[in-house]
């Protein structure tokens, strides 16, 4: 199944590196990826990501982006085509 | 070198461990903090320096232990350019910690400092690194308090208090039970529930059981405790962990020493799982009730809605089983007809002569499961080990953090003939602070664990597991430290006693038996339930 994440999180330097991180650890593959700035004045960036994965791997993935310490909310939801 | 120049002037008011490897840096800041409650500090310089310390950060966000490390780095300017000591350590790094950040300006400094302690021991506790590039410790600026107090709160990860409905929930499953266990792991002694954990326990008359690092949160002589879970945990607990009808686990996350294979783990049972990280909740094994909070709080909630419980019968079951272990395994191990001294009688002894209060710093491999299978715990933070990443020559470092921690404690690091070798260098640091760090060396003269899974598993195929190794006495007395070879079963009494009452550094060379096996086991990939007594 395929599916977009939507991630909020602070602007800076390592937080891309830290969620993609992540995503290589179990090997998940990287369909589509977009980052832009959210709110200019609180610094907060706007992760769009988009892979194949299951539902259940995908729940245990968002918690752990979850506990990123930059990451402000995360939520997803099947991507359509 | 700005950094090691500014601490000349804190000399008096700032304690500085010189240790002899980085790795032993972390380590040490790991066993400081596991004992103290707070966070250890480790610093390193840049390049070989950092890299050196990943080890010990690794093992730190295994074990959710709160360290921050400090590595110095090639000036802004230079990054990037392969400069001399340069590596990108927080490329390195950011995978096997809790937060990371480099510093490349030095008005950074103040919130950057208090903003990694914070998220070091802040819910579930974990490694920080900071990297100060040349010039943010050699410039200057403005420091505003006011602003880094600010700074300090914005970031923070909030752990809401657990929900009424979910303590109520939580409550009537375990009221209804008819074969409650109660699985408890490393999260209670982070999150000092020990007190919680006990009353609760005796109200349900739950009967429980530990993961390693959970080892000692409740008394091992406790009438409801009733030993460790997993690979090679107690006989019962294991068996039982199938039998049960309802599993209470807190703070604890179903690692994969503890429930062999998940498919036939705990199927008949209703879950509650209790974390202060949200990830672990439905991670390995999915709860009936997954509860998101912190484990005093959660058991100070749950407590008055608790109705007292009687499970006599349950728990005999238990000591059915553990009589079972005593006669095929224990009695063996603790009594042994041959002349060459086991594991477990040195641990066992070790325990009766300390009372169970020493705070034990364990290496890994089979000295490491002897050491928890056999002590007996009585007092919390009594049991150091490597846990989750399993980190041999762990026990030396961590031990003079420990101690460094509590010196009015007890301190006993228990290493294997292998396991000592990898960081055998910090008997200089010991030398050095005047530690008096009691080591015991149970030498086997094999890498143990992998020999006993060659000959378990691999049809007797030894291959590289048998070690030559050199003088232990010789290189300690090289060190200023004295010690002492134990071969005969009547000479380890008085040994042991001159370890304990030696006010300075003692180390115990112990020959024992060479092809011990620990048992139970439950063998990789097995179902708890296969759990071997022989």
């Amino acid at each position: 199944m395929k599916y977009t994440i939507t991630i909020f999180a602070d602007n800076s330097p390592g937080v891309l590196y830290r969620i993609a991180g992540l995503l290589l650890r179990k090997k998940i593959n990287i369909e589509s990826l977009r980052v832009e700035e959210h709110n200019h004045f609180e610094h907060v960036s706007h992760f769009t990501i988009a892979i194949e994965l299951d539902k259940e791997q995908l729940k245990k993935l968002v918690s752990q982006i979850e506990r990123i310490i930059e990451v402000r909310e995360v939520s997803f939801a099947p991507t359509l085509s | 070198m700005p950094i090691y120049d500014a601490l000349y002037d804190y000399k008096n008011t700032l304690r500085h461990i010189l240790v002899r490897h980085e790795q032993g840096a972390a380590h040490a800041a790991e066993g400081y903090a596991r004992l103290k409650g707070k966070p250890g500090l480790c610093m390193a310089t840049s390049g070989p320096g950092a890299t050196n310390l990943i080890t010990g950060i690794a093992d730190a966000m295994c074990d959710s232990v709160p360290i921050v490390c400090i590595t110095g780095q090639v000036a802004a300017a230079h990054l990037g350019t392969d400069a001399f000591q340069e590596a990108p350590i927080i490329g390195m790094v950011t995978p096997v910690t809790k937060w990371c950040y480099q510093i490349t300006k030095t008005s950074e400094v103040p919130s950057i400092v208090a903003k990694a302690f914070a998220i070091a021991k802040s819910g579930r506790p974990g490694p920080v690194l900071i990297d100060i590039t040349k010039n943010a410790q050699t410039d200057f600026f403005d420091f505003d308090e006011q602003e880094t107090i600010k700074t300090n709160v914005s970031w923070s990860k909030k752990i809401l208090s657990p929900q009424a409905t979910d303590i109520d929930q939580a409550a009537k499953l375990l009221n209804n039970a008819k074969r409650p266990f109660l699985l408890i792991g490393h999260g209670i002694s982070i999150g000092k529930a020990e007190e919680a954990l006990m009353q609760v326990a005796e109200k349900g008359n739950f009967p429980t059981a530990s993961t390693l690092l959970g080892l000692s949160s409740m008394p091992t002589t406790h009438p409801l405790y009733m030993g460790m879970l997993g690979m090679h945990g107690n006989y019962s607990t294991n068996k039982l962990t199938n039998k049960a009808d309802v599993i209470f686990a807190i703070g604890m996350r179903f690692d994969d020493r503890v429930t062999g294979t998940i498919n036939t783990y705990a199927k008949q049972a209703k879950i509650i799982h209790v974390d202060i990280d949200k990830a672990e909740l439905n991670k390995v094994i999915p709860a009936t009730l997954g509860i998101h909070a912190d484990a005093k709080e959660f058991l100070e909630a749950l407590l008055p809605l608790l109705t007292p419980g009687n499970h006599a019968e349950w728990i005999e079951e238990f000591r059915m089983l553990e009589r079972q272990e005593k006669e095929q395994v224990q009695d063996a191990e603790l009594f042994p007809e041959g002349k060459d001294i086991t594991m477990a009688e040195v641990v066992r002894m070790l325990s009766n002569k300390t009372k169970g209060t020493a705070a034990i710093v364990a290496d890994v491999g089979q000295h490491q499961m002897i050491a928890a299978r056999y002590y007996e715990f009585e007092r919390p933070d009594g049991y150091i080990t490597s846990g989750g990443l399993g980190t041999m020559g762990f026990a030396l470092p961590a031990a003079i953090g420990a101690k460094i921690a509590d010196p009015a404690r007890e301190v006993i690091a228990i290493a294997g003939d292998g396991s000592f070798q990898m960081n055998i260098q910090e008997l200089g640091t010991i030398m050095q602070e005047k530690l008096p760090v009691k080591i015991i060396i149970l030498n086997n003269e094999h890498l143990g664990m992998v020999r006993q899974w060659q000959e378990l598993f691999f049809d007797k195929r030894y291959s590289a597991v048998d070690m030559k190794n050199p003088d232990f006495i010789k290189i300690a007395e090289g060190y200023g430290i004295a010690g002492e070879v134990v071969t005969e079963r009547e000479a380890l009494g008085g040994a042991l006693d001159r370890l304990l009452d030696s006010k300075v550094c003692y180390l115990l060379d112990i020959r024992v038996r060479k092809d011990e096996n620990v048992f139970p086991m439950v063998p990789s990939g097995a179902s708890i339930a296969d759990i071997r007594l022989s």
